[in-house]
Order: C-alpha cells, then structure tokens, then sequence
C-alpha cells in the first residue's frame, strides 16, 4: 500500500475522530439524560404528593384536580393563607399539574 | 478548492488532514449543541434544585402556564337545634383571587348569611341577612421569607379563624367558644400583616405572621386598633404543628391576650387532631378537636371511606373585663360535641353533629345540626400561553 495513502487514510480516520465521538455522545446523551429527567421528575411528583398530604391535606381532602392555569392562582393564596413554604409550592404544583 | 489543486498522491496526507480538520468541528459542534439542548430540556422540566430558587415566579415550575383569576363560592345549609329552638341558617361564601403579575395577588371573601328562627306571629320563618366582608387584601410576595399583605385580613390568632373558619372545611359546624378571644366578632383586623413560611431545617418549617390593625366601627368593615403575632413550628415528617399567638390591644383596657395552638395528623392514620387555648382579659378557654375518617375500616370499605367521626371537647372561663359584643359566653360554659360527616365528593358533603352545652346558670342544653356543604372553583378566563 502506498505510504502516502495510508497516512493519507490514518489522518482522516484521526481527524474524523472527534465528529464520530461528538455523535455517540450525543447518541448517548439523551438517553441517559431522558432516563435522569425521568428520575428527577418523578422524584419531584413523590414529593409534591408528600408536601400535598402534609400541607393541603391538612384542611382539605384529596386532590382536587384544578386546571394548571388555576393551579397557579390558588397555590400563591394559599401561600399566603397556610405559609407554605417556597419547596412546598414548587412541589406541589409540579404533583397537581403533571 | 484546496485540495484539488494539490498532487493525488504526493500530498494525498495532507489532502486527508484538511478534509479531516474541515468535516471534525462542525460535526464536534453538532454533538456539542444537541448535547446542550438536552441540558437545556432538562433544566426546564426539573427547575432548579429545590430551596434554590425564586418561586414568587411561577414561570419557573410552569414556563407555559399564566396564573388566571379564580372564582370560588362556599354554600352551606345548616339547621341548628339549641335548646329545642330551631335556626335555618343558609350561608353563601363567595370568594375571588386575582393574581396580578408574578409576585401579586388580589383576594377577598364574603359571606352572606341568615339566621331564621320561626315566626312566632305565624307559620313561616323571619329573619335578617347577615353580610360580611371576612376579608379584601392585597397580598405581595417579596421574597421566600416575607409576604406583605394590605387591607382587610383575617386576624392571625391560633389557626381556626385563618385556616379552619370556611364552612367546606370545619369539621363540625358550629364555632369554638374562645374563637372571638383576640379575633373579634368580624374576625378580621384593617391594616397590614407581614407573613412567611420557610424552612429552618430539612425537616422543619418555621411559620410567622406579624400584624397591625386600626379600628374601624362601620359595618361590615368593622375592626379593633391593636397588634400582634403568630409563630410557628411545622414538622412535616410527623405532620405536628405547635406554636403561639399574641395581641396588644391599643384601645379599652389595652389588654394583652396570648394563645398557644397544636395539630396532628398522624401519617399512617386518617386523623386529625388540634387544639387551641386562649386567654385575655375578656376570658379563657380551650378546644381539642379529634376527626377520624373510617377508611380502614375492615368491612364496607367504599362507604366508610366517605363517613367521618368527629368528637370536640371546650371549655370556656369568664374574664374580669365583659364586653357585651364580644360574641364570647357570658358564664362559664364546656361543651362537648359528636359529629358525623358524610363525604359525597370532595367538595359535597352531609354533616351533621349532636352536643351537650353545659353553662352555669342553668343554661344546659342540647345542640344539634344537620346541613349540607358544598364548594366550587372555576377559572375565570384562559390564560396566555407564552
């Protein structure tokens, strides 16, 4: 084989190296990253569903499915009217509206 | 362009390392951005970490979603029985949230209700129409720690007269005896509140409400001149709260009066238990509350799951100072009361209690009340999607 060809083929190999690597991380990603953002949502989903119980159910009965639009509306009243807390709101209407 | 112009095989390498170098970065860069793009899908789903970030914006959980105006109304028909004397008491609660912005909020609650006690004169009812404004408040969420609030508010003292005071969630229908103890009758103060809820430790959340009122004497925006406030401690582990109240009363006999409240819900169980004790100079007293929902039940479970057994115990101890428009008993009274309430829906609900009014004096009696709830919420418009 001519030399010259062969380093002609081995530098391209060597230069493509990164565009073939670039892709497989990229094929790899999402679904790694899909699998975490499903754990993490669901995560999220538990816990609202906790904070829920431990704070509407306290004065209210099980959920109550509202539309998201209101959702948003009556968490910040009842922010207000039973403090809850910043964690407790983002976490509960994250288990309310998903 | 380049490559063409160069020798096939004496500069064939080179030839390679150019195509290499042109092709490699754009496609290192393809990856990189869909990389990114993940990265960035994943932020806006999560949100940031929890205890990290500005709530008061409700973008950041719901990017699409715009809070709308809510209107909800309470309606209640209760009849009572006290002594054998019998009261028709329908009641109507309107109440309205207007969210203005990300960090605002318009709300208020009305109630309008009678008192119908049989016409002695002949065969019907009279009565008058009771109107109330509980409360018209403008409420600014400042930051996680703090929310101001402007106007009418309910007066935060103990936790029945904020939180548990609406008929579609009182477990028994009839009010505790110390509830006018630093609420008054309207309930309500007129001025401004600071307020929070926040986390001290992972596992527990310190509550707050500070206020300031001035007096007012027309009807129904009347209110007491004074100041105070209500601490708290949540452990949302074990589902226990417990914590104080206090009042200054800046008009009278610049009394002070104090409180101390206590809830329970037992995680495993469907149980609620609270208690409250008050004190000024007025009077007096306290009330444990016990409701238990019979969802474990061992037979009949799909209909017990929706009954409710509810036992109240009060007492109440008049003061040295007695003011006639209190709302608060005239001589000592304990009351004990049973309810049963049956759960139709969530928001539908048959309640129904018997009690024993011991009062001194002679005042024994019996209290019965038999009645329906019901509650609905609807949005008022469609929001925007951005």
């Amino acid at each position: 084989m001519n030399v010259g060809r062969a380093m002609s083929i081995g530098i391209f190999a060597l230069g493509c190296l990164p565009f073939l690597l670039g892709r497989a991380t990229a094929a790899q990603q999402p679904g790694g990253r899909v699998g975490a953002q499903e754990s993490a949502q669901q995560k999220l989903l538990e816990e609202g569903e906790k904070r829920f119980h431990a704070n509407c159910g306290r004065c209210h009965q099980s959920p109550h499915k509202f539309p998201p639009r209101m959702v948003m509306t009556i968490e910040r009243h009842m922010r207000v009217r039973a403090t809850l807390t910043d964690e407790d709101m983002r976490a509960i209407v994250a288990y309310l509206t998903q | 362009m380049l490559s063409v112009s160069l020798g096939a095989t004496k500069y064939g390498w080179l030839r390679g390392l150019l195509l290499a170098l042109a092709i490699a970065p754009s496609a290192f860069a393809q990856g990189q951005t869909q990389a990114q793009t993940a990265t960035q899908t994943e932020a806006q789903l999560q949100g940031p970490p929890l205890g990290q970030v500005d709530p008061n914006s409700p973008d950041v959980i719901l990017p699409a979603v715009t809070a709308v105006p809510v209107f909800s109304m309470g309606v209640g028909m209760i009849t009572a029985w006290q002594g054998g004397q019998p009261n028709l008491e329908p009641l109507i609660s309107p109440v309205g949230l207007i969210p203005i912005g990300q960090k605002w909020l318009v709300e208020g609650r009305g109630t309008f209700e009678s008192d119908l006690i049989p016409d002695p004169n002949g065969t019907g009812w009279k009565g008058y129409l009771e109107k109330e404004a509980d409360y018209v408040q403008v409420d600014y969420i400042a930051n996680k720690y703090v929310t101001l609030s402007f106007g009418r508010y309910l007066t935060p003292f103990g936790i029945f007269n904020e939180r548990l005071y609406p008929i579609w969630i009182r477990n028994l229908q009839s009010d505790p005896l110390i509830l006018p103890i630093s609420t008054g009758p309207s309930g309500a103060g007129t001025g401004a509140m600071l307020r929070g809820g926040f986390n001290v430790t992972p596992k527990a959340e310190l509550n707050y409400a500070t206020y300031f009122s001035t007096k007012l004497t027309t009807n129904p925006f009347d209110s007491d001149r004074d100041w105070g406030m209500r601490a708290g401690i949540y452990l949302p582990g074990p589902r226990v709260e417990f914590g104080g109240s206090f009042q200054h009363l800046l008009q009278t006999d610049h009394s002070n009066a104090f409180g101390f409240h206590f809830a329970w819900q037992p995680p495993p169980l469907p149980l609620d238990i609270r208690a409250e004790y008050a004190r000024s100079s007025n009077g007096s007293g306290y009330w444990v509350e016990g409701a238990y929902r019979l969802g474990q039940a061992p037979v009949w479970k799909d209909e017990l799951r929706h009954v409710q057994v509810v036992g109240r115990m009060q007492e109440y101890y008049v003061g040295k100072f007695e003011d006639e428009d209190d709302d608060l008993p005239m001589v000592n009274t304990k009351l004990f009361e049973f309810g049963l309430n049956y759960y139709f829906r969530d928001d539908i609900r048959f309640v129904s209690s018997y009690g024993r009014q011991f009062a001194a004096g002679g005042g024994n009696a019996n209290v019965w009340t038999v009645g329906v709830t019901y509650r609905l919420a609807v949005p008022v418009g469609h929001g925007d999607a951005r």
